[in-house]
């Protein structure tokens, strides 16, 4: 194992999160990409590189191949990252377009106002005001 | 083993489930409320059972159905004489109620929702009462709760419903918590699960009992609303009324009593018997003392329950069930009653508020008849059942002491005070904001009748009460007294002279009462403390929730990740392997382009070169795959790499431009070292995962994946065969995407564009407007004729390689996935070139393929296999020779055929044709807005 192919995958992982905390959705969403590939090279990397394997070809030659399984999952992983980065894209276009900004503090709902309970069914409740309780008393 | 008690249970139960279709079944619309009627029925099991009446006493009936019997999990009814007596009360009340229901309800009301809550809350309580399991008291008591919540807010768009729900839900939820703990510390304590078998000397043995028994009060306080938890039930009462009547009077609110008249033997010779009592004695006196400075009738009744419910648990706290349970069912009759008479109030006059009210006889003279006795059998007044068990009431606590005494006698004051306030509504002069009223027709009263029939049964004919109190007497081991209306003179007779004396004074001074009543009640109550709780929580939460998770994506995302970028401190240092082996020149090749991908992905100022910058990582990434020996992993990042350009590049005029200060010098400081963090942890992780934990699995899949898979090439075999069921999924997940997709492109068109709030609509902006931007449009497709005359042959090419790619896909590289790829850029590349290579639409190959897919793992099924099974082999075809075959490459055809689909739709979307929901970057959105540039920080420029 040598430290080159581990240090690109933490290089493309950094840069992908270095983007995903940028503001603008472009940004963004290469970000996310530049993350799937650090993804896709680290499952590879978790397989070990295996220095003497042969592709996973079956052939008479080779005795020795290097690891098929992750080769298997990065696959598919490759094929549903583009559906991702498709979804996400048309989500960013079309917020963009919704809202007329690309920063992602505009197309978000910041801020949700706390519920002060003010709507009450219960007779006895004592209210703030004292206008109240003199409300009450000329019911009665 | 009796049939009728889990019938009793789960008819109900059952009902609840298919009232929907019921109710909808009816027409027209307004016959829908009279579902009611046929609903009714359901309780009739409920009924039935006062046939086990007889053997009551010393055989109950049982029932026992097992689930989990090692876990003490088996659901079992025992109908001995008390809980007998509470199903049939219920069962007859609620037939009553779903009657009443079916007039009270208005046309316009969702009685399918409304009838299965009431029939859900009608079966859990009769569960409640029949079971004697203590884990399924547990879980009907909750179900209790629930339905109460759902019953309670049935009008849910109304603040004040919402608040009543919530806070029901609340304070009973407390209360189903605490009995968990009693119900688990009894078992614990006391060896069984059944309630019947509960053994008193075994459990006082144990240290947990006392624990048990302070849980289980807390339960039974929160449930019947003892003070100070009864600030529940007067909020509760934003229910429909036939609910307030059946749950909130007449049966649920008397869970918590039933389960201390049932328990009670667990409560004898411990002080906890004089804890209910006073608190039940406490409850009695304050929920008296508000009922009547009330003036909505509704709101009068819910405390006078209070009240009532205080008498019931006193005297079931400390030892009185005869008299307990014959005031139980006294309340029962005239409570309910006159809850069914506000409704009826309420209905015809759109009104129950006292001070806007008076004269009611006039115009509701049935009615009237019918409050009448219910009314003065609360007040406690012979020859009503209310006096007598009143006088009973007396009889006990005259056995307390003097403080229990003088508590029950001012209480009974007031009892007897509001209740002639709640009959004032009737006296007078007619007054009403509504001119036109009528009595309210026969169906909608009658329900009403039998009772207050009772009411006045009880007292007049005091044999029938005894007779239904003795059924109670064995398993409440209490001994049945003859009850009399008339005792003789007596002490107890001389008190009801001095309540009714103290009463008339309170009535004929109400005005003054009731001043003097605000004069000495503190500023603050129990409601006090339970929204100051409930909005501090709500607060706390609000400042948690903005502290920690931040209000924009990005500050959301640096608490997410600070954990992981630093999680590489905890890797240790021992990761490096010891031996280093040299770095090939190819991988430093691929470092090189990698590291300067980054760098341009980071500093670029444009769209374009940071779309670009980032295809060269992913080629760059290509090329390590090749490196790496993984052929197929290079076909395909190749291929998609190339189709995400495409992609890119196609929504290249929709996209945002690149803000030049995309942070804040604040956030560039956090975002490096989490950025740096975060490779380090990565970097760590993938040398401290070098060392095997266990075998590698991968020698199996080179072993068999030609004698199993039939095929050489391994990685194809474990995608269509091995692993084929996680293919499966993920085909589904990309035409999911591509349907989503469509959703948002498509489907948006329909709304009307969204405004800004304070935005003008202005001017409608069409393209002819801006003609620079028309023709700019127009020429998306090329007309290079060089490009149009070679699309063809390039085409040509390119389908052979896919088809060969495709059916080689087994033993060399290739297979669904690439070869789909390879055909869906050919498809691009003629869209390009404004020509097509499909004539049909492409969206339907996503449903062939995950047809054909899902096809080779069903056939396998009807031959009886597992999902997905394969079969490989050799045929021998004449001319051409041996034929290897697999049904694996079934499946993969419909991979190949998903990938196209999802592919091709997608670009075919976003890319301008077929699509006029979004507008150009630079252009006026279709309402006429322009996209926001802040254009100094802007560092593109349109040339």
């Amino acid at each position: 194992m040598e430290l080159l192919l581990p240090f690109l995958a933490a290089l493309l992982f950094a840069t992908g999160v270095y983007l995903l905390l940028a503001r603008d959705i472009l940004r963004v969403i290469i970000g996310l990409n530049m993350i799937s590939y650090g993804v896709n090279l680290s499952i590879l990397l978790v397989g070990g590189t295996n220095p003497e394997g042969a592709p996973p070809i079956l052939n008479a030659v080779a005795r020795n191949y290097v690891d098929p399984l992750p080769q298997a999952l990065i696959l598919t992983a490759i094929v549903i990252g583009f559906g991702t980065t498709a979804l996400i894209l048309v989500l960013g276009v079309q917020a963009y377009q919704a809202t007329g900004s690309d920063q992602l503090q505009d197309i978000l709902n910041t801020a949700d106002p706390i519920d002060t309970l003010e709507a009450t069914a219960d007779p006895e409740r004592p209210s703030l005001s004292p206008e109240m309780t003199t409300e009450r008393e000329d019911h009665s | 083993m009796n049939v009728l008690l889990p019938l009793a249970v789960f008819t109900p139960l059952l009902g609840a489930m298919l009232a929907p279709f019921v109710t909808w079944a009816l027409t027209p619309m307004q016959a829908r409320a009279k579902a009611g009627y046929p609903l009714a029925l359901l309780f009739a099991p409920g009924v039935l059972l006062i046939s086990l009446a007889a053997r009551a006493g010393h055989h109950p009936a049982t029932h026992t159905t097992n689930w989990v019997p090692q876990l003490g999990l088996q659901l079992t009814f025992r109908a001995d004489g008390f809980s007998l007596l509470f199903a049939v009360l219920i069962a007859f009340i609620g037939i009553l109620i779903f009657c009443y229901a079916a007039s009270y309800l208005s046309p316009r009301e969702k009685h399918g929702r409304f009838y299965s809550y009431l029939l859900l809350f009608g079966g859990s309580m009769l569960g409640l009462v029949l079971t004697d399991n203590l884990v399924a008291l547990f879980a009907f008591w909750e179900m209790t709760s629930i339905s109460s919540f759902l019953l309670i807010g049935f009008w849910d768009s109304r603040a004040a419903s919402q608040d009543g729900a919530m806070k029901a839900l609340i304070i009973t939820a407390i209360g189903g918590l605490s009995l968990l703990v009693a119900v688990a510390l009894l078992i614990i304590a006391g060896g069984t699960v059944n309630i019947s078998e509960l053994d008193l000397a075994t459990l006082r043995g144990d240290p947990y009992f006392y624990g048990a028994l302070v849980a289980l009060l807390l339960a039974a306080f929160t449930k019947s609303a003892q003070l100070p938890f009864h600030l529940w039930l007067p909020t509760a009462m934003e229910a429909p009324t036939p609910v307030s009547a059946f749950l909130h009077s007449a049966t649920m609110v008397k869970a918590g009593v039933v389960l201390v008249a049932k328990l009670g033997f667990l409560f004898v010779d411990t002080p906890f018997q004089s804890v209910i009592m006073y608190v039940g004695l406490v409850t009695m006196f304050w929920g008296s003392f508000l009922a009547i400075r009330q003036t909505d009738l509704k709101a009068l009744l819910a405390f006078s329950t209070v009240s009532q419910l205080g008498i019931l648990m006193s005297l079931y706290g400390a030892g009185y069930p005869f008299a307990a349970t014959a005031h139980l069912i006294n309340h029962a009759a005239f409570k309910a009653a006159l809850f069914m008479v506000v409704g009826i109030i309420d209905h015809e006059l759109g009104s129950r508020d006292l001070s806007r009210l008076s004269g009611l006889r006039h115009k509701l003279p049935i009615t009237f008849m019918l409050a009448i006795p219910a009314a003065l059998s609360m007040a406690g007044l012979p020859p009503l059942g209310g006096f007598i068990s009143k006088e009973l009431f007396y009889e006990s606590m005259f056995h307390e002491g003097f403080v229990p005494m003088f508590i029950t006698v001012t209480g009974s004051m007031m009892t007897f005070a509001y209740s002639f306030k709640f009959l004032s509504v009737f006296w007078g002069d007619f007054r009403a904001d509504k001119a036109h009223v009528h009595e309210a027709p026969a169906p909608f009263w009658l329900p009403v009748l039998p009772l207050s029939g009772l009411a006045v049964l009880f007292g007049i004919i005091p044999a029938l009460p005894s007779a239904i109190v003795a059924v109670a007497s064995h398993s409440l081991e209490f001994h049945a007294e003859h009850l009399h209306l008339w005792h003789g003179f007596s002490w107890t007779l001389l008190l009801s002279i001095v309540t009714w004396l103290g009463g008339t004074i309170i009535v004929f001074a109400m005005t003054p009462f009731i001043r003097f009543q605000y004069w000495v009640t503190p500023n603050w109550n129990a409601n006090t403390i339970y929204y100051g709780l409930v909005t501090s929580v709500e607060r706390l939460a609000y400042h948690t929730t903005a502290l920690t998770q931040g209000s924009t994506f990005a500050s959301h995302l640096r608490y997410v990740l600070l954990p992981f970028a630093g999680a590489y401190l905890l890797l240790g240092v021992d990761i490096l392997p010891e031996q280093l082996s040299s770095v090939s020149w190819e991988i430093i090749t691929v470092a090189l382009l990698v590291v300067g991908s980054c760098l341009g992905v980071v500093l670029a100022r444009t769209r374009l070169s940071a779309i670009l910058f980032m295809g060269l990582a992913g080629y760059s990434s290509t090329l390590a795959f090749v490196f790496l020996r993984a052929p197929d992993l290079a076909l395909t990042q190749l291929l998609i790499e190339t189709v995400s350009i495409i992609l890119f590049l196609s929504v290249f005029r929709y996209l945002p431009l690149l803000t030049r200060h995309h942070r804040s010098p604040l956030a560039f400081g956090l975002d490096v070292p989490i950025a740096i963090g975060t490779g380090l942890t990565v970097f760590s992780a993938l040398l401290a995962v070098q060392t095997p934990v266990a075998d590698r699995i991968q020698d199996y899949f080179v072993a068999f994946s030609k004698s199993v898979g039939g095929g050489n090439n391994v990685v194809n075999v474990i995608l269509v065969d091995f692993r084929g069921y996680d293919t499966m999924g993920e085909i589904t997940v990309l035409s999911i995407v591509s349907v989503a997709i469509l959703a948002l492109l498509k489907l948006m068109r329909r709304q009307a564009p969204r405004r800004l709030p304070g935005q003008v609509p202005t001017q409608v902006t069409t393209q002819e407007d801006h003609p620079e931007t028309v023709s700019h449009t127009r020429d998306h497709a090329s007309t290079d004729v060089f490009f149009k005359v070679f699309v063809f042959p390039i085409n040509f090419t390119l389908i052979i390689i896919g088809l060969h790619l495709f059916l080689r896909g087994h033993n060399a590289p290739g297979g669904g996935f690439i070869a789909g790829l390879v055909i869906a850029v050919a498809a691009l590349i003629a869209r390009m070139a404004n020509t097509q290579l499909f004539r049909m639409s492409t969206r339907v190959l996503v449903p062939i393929g995950l047809l054909v897919a899902a096809s080779t793992g069903i056939v396998p099924m009807l031959y009886g296999l597992p999902f997905l099974t394969s079969r490989h082999g050799e045929t021998h075809v004449p001319l051409l020779g041996a034929f290897e075959w697999a049904t694996a490459s079934i499946f993969d055809l419909g991979v190949f055929l998903v990938v196209i689909g999802v592919t091709l739709t997608i670009i075919d979307l976003l890319s301008s044709r077929g699509n006029d929901t979004l507008a150009p970057t630079g252009t006026a959105l279709k309402d006429g807005r322009i996209p926001r540039y802040p254009t100094p920080q802007r560092h593109e420029v349109k040339r």
